[in-house]
């Protein structure tokens, strides 16, 4: 069962006061009454309403400092003015202050239950909201857990019986079965150890991966995620062009995350490029900086999707089909990067295309200049903030 | 030629048990149990040259209450224990990095998975030869 919804109304007048009670007696909600704005917000702890109606014009305390200070204490209250209708310009004041709506007196019980209604509908997709924010900082937290137990445990197990196997079989086996074996011992190696290196990039402090960085030459690194990908794009009838701009220098870091970083940049535009498309691999040197580009033909990105593709968990809503994947890679790769002291972007137009854009300062390179990226969307930029 | 030795594994991974078996069985008897209460009583019942131990299993880190068991008791404590995990990282993470250390949880030697059988080989022998001996510095 559901808890009632909880609902205080300030307000100096009783006949406002009574008839928002007449009103809310046939309604499933708790409600408490104040007559000034000090009784109420002395009220607000311990009844721990959900929405607030506030009167703007009280004595002593008036509604706008009653707001003023509900919003101090708990943003996430859902509070509505009532204000006479020669003060509607305040109400709008109000709400430039955080009121969620105003209501005019005199105002009808329908208009009241439909205003507390709306409101109540806020307050509770604000807490969602909350609720799923917390569950997402939850599940980074226990994203090692889960990354090593759940994926490490069974490719561990394969690869002890690979390695039990070559061992057993090793009298019996030919040079060429023997090399087999090698080179499946060699893939599931390195996917423990990429796991090993997400697990780090998630979990372990970004100065302590930059202890281990070396200088980082790109075009094997370049070259062996291509190769990487290299059957899912054939599958697909995808090709994959490479163009490195040489010579271009190296980069301080670690060569199996930044590879890492292109396989899931290169993975993500064959994913989302038909069958029969082209996916191009870019790297050139522009002003100490080491710039990276994965651009594909394919479906592109709606503009709404934009700001959140770098979010953990993200997948395109708008994306054709039911494409595999947990919807972490580009969150991987914003990470990669960003331990790199670099930056990735985005820009993209549906039905042509999209090209992601790393860019990283060289190594050796005197200065790095932070100019901007022109791009839709940018690593560095403040989620929340789009106009 | 001597008598075989006896091993105890306890990991709740049928497959990755049967890697490791593969490894040791030709050179060693290898008894398994795949929870840590069985492979606990097996311990009592029977005395083992040495235990190879995963961490996780059931609802959590249940194999280090084993090696706990194990160094407060007079009769277990001197079976080596050889840990294989392939989680020392989070081990650290959810309880500290102190909580491997042969002093709080009692074993001989920490391995990941997957183990290389060389390795395993040559640190189970060197186990065995040494007994007990050493473990806690005393």
């Amino acid at each position: 069962m559901e808890t009632r919804s909880k609902i205080l109304i300030i307000d100096d007048e009783d006949v406002v006061l009574d008839s928002c009670l007449l009103v809310f007696e046939g309604e499933d909600y708790e409600v408490a009454t104040a007559r000034d704005g000090g009784a109420g917000l002395a009220l607000v702890p311990e009844f721990n309403p959900d929405l607030i109606l506030v009167d703007l014009m009280m004595p002593g305390i008036s509604g706008f400092d009653v707001l003023a200070q509900l919003r101090a204490t708990d943003p996430t209250l859902v509070a509505i003015v009532i204000t006479g209708y020669s003060t509607v310009g305040s109400a709008v004041e109000a709400m430039k202050q955080g009121a969620f709506d105003f209501l005019p007196k005199p105002f009808t019980p329908d208009e009241l239950r439909m205003i507390t209604r709306r409101g109540l509908e806020k307050r509770r997709l604000v807490l969602e909201t909350i609720a799923l924010r917390r569950e997402r900082e939850m599940l980074r937290e226990n994203f090692s857990a889960i990354i090593s137990h759940e994926l490490r445990s069974p490719l561990s197990a394969v690869q002890q019986n690979l390695l039990g196997l070559a061992a057993e079989l090793s009298g019996q086996l030919t040079e060429a079965q023997k090399e087999r074996f090698e080179r499946l011992k060699g893939r599931i190696g390195d996917l423990l150890g990429m796991i090993g290196t997400w697990l780090k990039a998630v979990s372990v402090p970004v100065a302590k991966i930059r202890e281990s960085f070396t200088p980082v030459a790109l075009p094997p690194a370049i070259a062996k995620a291509v190769e990487t990908m290299q059957p899912h794009a054939t599958r697909k009838a995808i090709t994959i062009a490479e163009a490195v701009g040489e010579p271009l220098p190296p980069v301080l870091g670690d060569a199996g995350t930044l590879t890492e970083a292109l396989v899931n940049l290169i993975g993500n535009a064959v994913k989302y490029t038909p069958a029969g498309g082209q996916v191009e691999v870019r790297a050139r040197s522009e002003g100490g900086h080491v710039i990276l580009e994965v651009a594909d033909n394919g479906v592109g990105i709606a503009p709404e999707d934009l700001p959140h593709v770098f979010g953990d968990f993200y997948r395109a809503k708008s994306s054709a089909g039911s494409e595999a994947g947990a919807g972490l890679g580009l969150a991987l790769t914003k990470r990669i990067v960003e331990a790199h002291a670099g930056t990735v972007a985005v820009a993209s137009e549906v039905g042509k295309g999209t090209t992601f854009t790393i860019r990283l300062p060289a190594h050796g390179a005197a200065t790095q200049s932070p100019a901007g990226t022109p791009s839709a969307a940018s690593s560095t930029r403040d989620p929340g903030d789009q106009s | 030629m001597s008598e075989r030795k006896q091993l105890l594994m306890i990991d709740d991974d049928p497959d990755f048990v049967e890697g490791i078996k593969s490894i040791l069985s030709p050179h060693y008897d290898v008894d398994v149990f795949y929870n840590p209460k069985d492979g606990l009583a097996a311990l009592k019942q029977k005395r083992y040259d040495l235990l190879l131990l995963d961490i996780m299993m059931g609802r959590g880190a249940e194999g280090l209450m084993i090696a706990r068991k194990m160094g407060q008791d007079a009769e277990l404590r001197n079976v080596p224990v050889l840990i294989i995990t392939s989680i020392r990282e989070q081990i650290a993470f959810l309880f500290g990095s102190q909580a491997l250390h042969p002093h709080f949880v009692a074993h001989d030697e920490l391995l990941e998975k997957p183990v290389e059988p060389k390795l395993l080989l040559e640190r189970v022998e060197a186990l065995i030869k040494a007994g007990a001996k050493g473990r806690d510095g005393k």
